[in-house]
């Protein structure tokens, strides 16, 4: 049956059993995506996803159930299961279901079609063959990649609020492989624009150069350098320990800017932000996971913890207002408190070449890995693997890797000294946007040779 | 789930325009999880994932689609939708649907979703308080009890219809100890595919001791300093270097289209003699085990490489089509919604020959893994990086003081010819492995090995 249909079903279930606080928080997506490989189309696919969520407040506890189905049967089982849960729950955490407010931001969404298979088809084929007219060393197997998608949440709840949200999005992906003797070397660059402002030659071009320039690379001698992240890398770096900056995690013991606001927690020249609304950035969202409206809001302001990010309960626990910040990235997921575009402002220092000749000498970082395992967002630990260019006489000069970059975050954000501003966002993760500008952190310890 | 007239029907809509080969995969799949923090039950979530994915092939050409419904008209135009990409007439083959039964080597005792969820939680709450309790440098316990019960469906135009029901349990616990202003972690995350009765087998106390006694080493612990040192690295998720590094780079995935350093291979020496790998999705109630693949290819136990000789890769229908070789029980998927390809099961380093006592008295200087992290690997180039979440340092032959902020840092085809001892102690270790078709139960697994140089990340 239809969402509608299905949501009228869950409400009178919830009525019958007598539940007064209940809310059903519904997601749909449609995906239209194709690669292509070796010269064809390898990859092409459609997906048509929907899912809801059912939570109640039973004996005080909040109880939570999902499902993709929606008939008669899991519309009942929704309720009952929850209540079940519900009553397993200790948690004293006060739990709302939320009356909602007068002030969600009028978001405009962009009026797009879905684009025909074909579209897409042509598209990532002449990506890829795009790659071998730029250099003759790029790998059969380089990857170029399209998708477009459309997601819609809403969420209705007992206290009359009745949300809904949509946006859409097409990316457009180049994974270029270069051989040079037996050494391959390989990179990528993702591109989020309008379907019809897709520049397939630019592309080609900057992956293919961005991955050619560092043949050759090799490690560096062990020591301590100032390393210059690249506005990704930098934004990578906030992306990796940004559950610092949730309440959440903070009462749970998970961060160390626990009781910080209001502290310097940072470099005088670090002022973070997170922007439900950035311009820029497909991800914008006027209430989050609880129906609260969100607003755009200084974390860090010159070095300065502003405030942690709130849900609700959080908030209730702190005795503050929520910020706007419970998410649901998933709709069957529990609220997480989340940022939406998350970004290190821009400073005074300019583009890179600039910051590069302020820095001197340095290595900048163009490349992370490891970033799921060799860091620990709750002791701020990070040891990962590194790629980029040694800076010397304030130049870039020859490509190195295999070298690691360690540290902790918390003592990383004290050690900025410069920010850049050609603040540049990252490909969307999970619905949650980082950016950063090129940014320069002092005396950082690295392994190589 | 669906009946055999529908999945017929939605297999000729999906041929419709020229493929020559059509898949249905059913899903419906049960899933709860009850998460503790703070000394108290949180959350406890149930979740039906089901709906339908559809794939078709023309030669090495594929298309696949998702609905999240088991309705007749939403999988046919879900069907349609697919066979639009393709651009051709059907070929006139008739589908007849003959069911298949390869049978379950793992018997499932106690069906966690028949259990009261009180009853998991005093589980878990078992490991949690064995953890809470452990030391008093203790400020912080999260753990989880994850029970699934997957139910698939597969049938394509070949005629194979075969279904399978994968149980899983899996407990996972994670404390953090913290003194002086800092925090350190210790995990530990054991799963089987079994019931309930895995905690018969596994005391959930010592799982809660184990992740509490790892935050406590490393709370008191000092940094190491890098540079290039032999290592050993302990049994069980010290399997993940081989699994990340190794592994990946034998899937059919990145094998078929050239991008592994082990593709045109196979009879090729690229590991020390030292070294015989297998993938086994045959291991009863092993976590990574099944009965079928994701295409209804029945389980194998593949041995990948043999005293350092390559044998053989682990393939999909579609890159197996690539390759010119049919696939070998290595397609998986984590849902409906993801479309499936060539993945690991149970994949490992095999018992050797070399006394593990001989192996940590042969170093000089250098660091013993006892506990591996995740990591992360270039599939193309095959470098890599893995955390130690326990180290210690070695000397002369003795295993030292540990460290933290130890990281491995090397290429999948070097650390395999730089395996020079590996002992005997073969044990598995869990995790969910991720890439293109989603996130899915894999075990990893060897015995204490040395690697005789390697780059150590430290600060």
């Amino acid at each position: 049956m239809k969402y509608t249909e299905f949501k009228e079903l869950v409400i009178k279930k919830a009525k019958e059993a007598q539940l007064s606080e209940y809310e059903l928080y519904y997601m749909e997506s449609e995906d239209i995506s194709a690669e292509a490989s070796m010269h064809e189309l390898t990859k092409f696919s459609t997906e048509d996803n929907r899912g809801a969520c059912f939570r109640c407040i039973y004996q005080g506890k909040m109880g939570y159930a999902s499902t993709e189905l929606f008939t008669r049967e899991e519309a009942q089982r929704l309720v009952l299961d929850a209540m079940e849960n519900a009553a397993v729950i200790e948690s004293e955490d006060k739990v709302f279901i939320y009356h909602g407010a007068y002030n969600y931001e009028k978001i405009e969404e962009k009026e797009t079609t879905v684009p025909q298979a074909k579209d897409l088809v042509n598209l990532c084929l002449t990506l890829e063959k795009g790659f071998f007219e730029q250099d003759e060393r790029v790998l059969e197997g380089s990857m170029a990649g399209v998708g477009y998608g459309k997601v819609k949440v809403a969420l209705c709840n007992s206290k009359g609020l009745d949300l809904s949200h949509s946006y859409n999005y097409s990316q457009l992906a180049a994974v270029v492989s270069v051989k040079e003797g037996e050494e391959v070397y390989n990179g990528y660059k993702i591109v989020t624009e309008d379907f019809n402002n897709f520049n397939v030659d630019l592309l080609a071009q900057e992956t293919v150069d961005k991955v050619v320039k560092t043949i050759g690379a090799d490690t560096v001698e062990s020591g301590t350098y100032d390393l210059i992240f690249s506005s990704e890398m930098m934004a990578t770096m906030l992306s990796t320990f940004f559950t610092a900056f949730s309440a959440d995690a903070a009462r749970r013991g998970l961060s160390l800017l626990k009781g910080k606001e209001g502290e310097q927690v940072a470099s005088a020249k670090v002022t973070i932000v997170d922007d439900p609304f950035y311009s820029e950035s497909f991800i914008k969202m006027p209430f989050d996971g609880e129906g609260v409206a969100t607003y755009r809001k200084k974390v860090i302001e010159e070095g300065k913890l502003i405030t942690l990010l709130h849900n609700l309960t959080t908030a209730y626990e702190a005795g503050v207002a929520s910020t706007g910040n419970g998410r649901k990235l998933n709709y069957s997921s529990g609220v997480n408190v989340l940022p939406y575009n998350f970004l290190l402002a821009a400073g005074e220092a300019g583009e890179k070449e600039e910051v590069f000749k302020a820095v001197g000498k340095g290595i900048y970082i163009t490349a992370l890995n490891g970033l799921h395992a060799g860091a620990n967002p709750a002791t701020g630990d990070f040891s990962l693997s590194a790629e980029g260019f040694l800076v010397e006489e304030g130049k870039q000069k020859r490509p190195v890797k295999n070298f690691t970059v360690s540290g902790n975050f918390y003592e990383l954000l004290q050690k900025i000294t410069l920010v850049g501003s050609d603040v540049k966002l990252n490909n969307p993760e999970g619905g949650v946007c980082f950016g950063a500008p090129t940014t320069v952190v002092k005396e950082i310890s690295v392994a190589g040779k | 789930m669906i009946s055999t007239t529908i999945l017929k029907e939605v297999l000729y809509q999906a041929l419709s325009t020229g493929a020559d080969f059509a898949e249905v995969f059913v899903e419906n799949t049960k899933e709860n999880v009850i998460n503790m923090i703070d000394s108290k039950v949180q959350t406890i979530n149930d979740k039906v994932i089901s709906g339908v994915g559809i794939r078709i092939f023309k030669g090495t050409r594929s298309v696949s689609g998702s609905v999240s419904s088991l309705k007749r008209e939403d999988l046919l135009a879900c069907a349609a939708k697919v066979a639009s990409a393709m651009d051709g007439l059907r070929e006139g083959k008739e589908i007849i649907l003959r069911e298949r039964i390869f049978g379950d080597i793992h018997p499932i005792m106690v069906v966690p979703s028949t259990t009261e969820k009180s009853y998991k939680a005093e589980l878990l709450k078992r490991g949690y308080f064995a953890a809470k309790e452990y030391h008093k440098d203790i400020a912080q316990v999260s753990a989880s009890l994850l029970d699934v019960d997957h139910n698939i469906l597969i049938a394509n135009s070949e005629g194979l219809l075969t279904r399978d029901r994968q149980i899983r349990t899996r407990m996972s616990i994670s404390a953090i100890a913290s003194k002086n202003g800092e925090n350190q972690t210790g995990s530990h995350n054991p799963g089987k595919r079994m019931g309930l009765e895995l905690f018969e087998e596994i005391d959930p106390k010592d799982i809660g001791e184990e992740a509490a006694r790892q935050a406590i080493t490393m709370i008191n612990a000092g940094y190491i300093k890098g540079g290039k040192m032999p290592v050993a690295i302990e049994n069980g998720f010290g399997g993940v270097i081989f699994h990340e590094a190794c592994g990946r780079s034998l899937e059919a995935a990145a094998v078929a289209i050239g991008q592994s350093q082990f593709a045109g291979k196979i009879g090729q020496q690229i590991a020390s003699s030292k070294v015989t790998a297998i993938d086994d999705g045959t291991i009863p109630n092993a976590w990574g085990s099944i009965n079928v693949d994701d295409e209804g290819n029945p389980s194998q136990r593949k041995v990948l490489i043999e005293k350092g000789i390559l044998k053989d890769y682990m393939i999909d229908n579609l890159n197996g089509r690539r390759m010119g070789r049919k696939g070998n029980g290595s397609c998986r998927r984590q849902s409906y919604q993801y479309a499936p390809t060539s993945r690991m099961t149970n994949t490992f380093i095999d018992n050797g020959t070399d006394k593990n006592e001989d192996i940590i008295k042969s170093i000089e200087y250098g660091l013993y893994a006892k506990k591996m992290g995740g990591g992360s690997v270039n599939p193309a180039t095959g470098s890599f990086n893995f955390v130690v979440t326990e180290g210690y340092v070695v000397r002369n032959g003795e295993i030292c003081e540990a460290v933290r902020g130890a990281s491995l840092i090397g290429k999948g085809s070097d650390i395999l010819m730089d395996i020079d001892m590996v002992g005997q102690n073969l044990d598995r270790g869990q995790g969910m492995c991720g890439a293109s078709s989603g996130s899915i139960p894999t075990d990893v697994g060897q015995p204490l090995l040395r690697v005789s140089s390697i780059t150590v990340g430290g600060r």
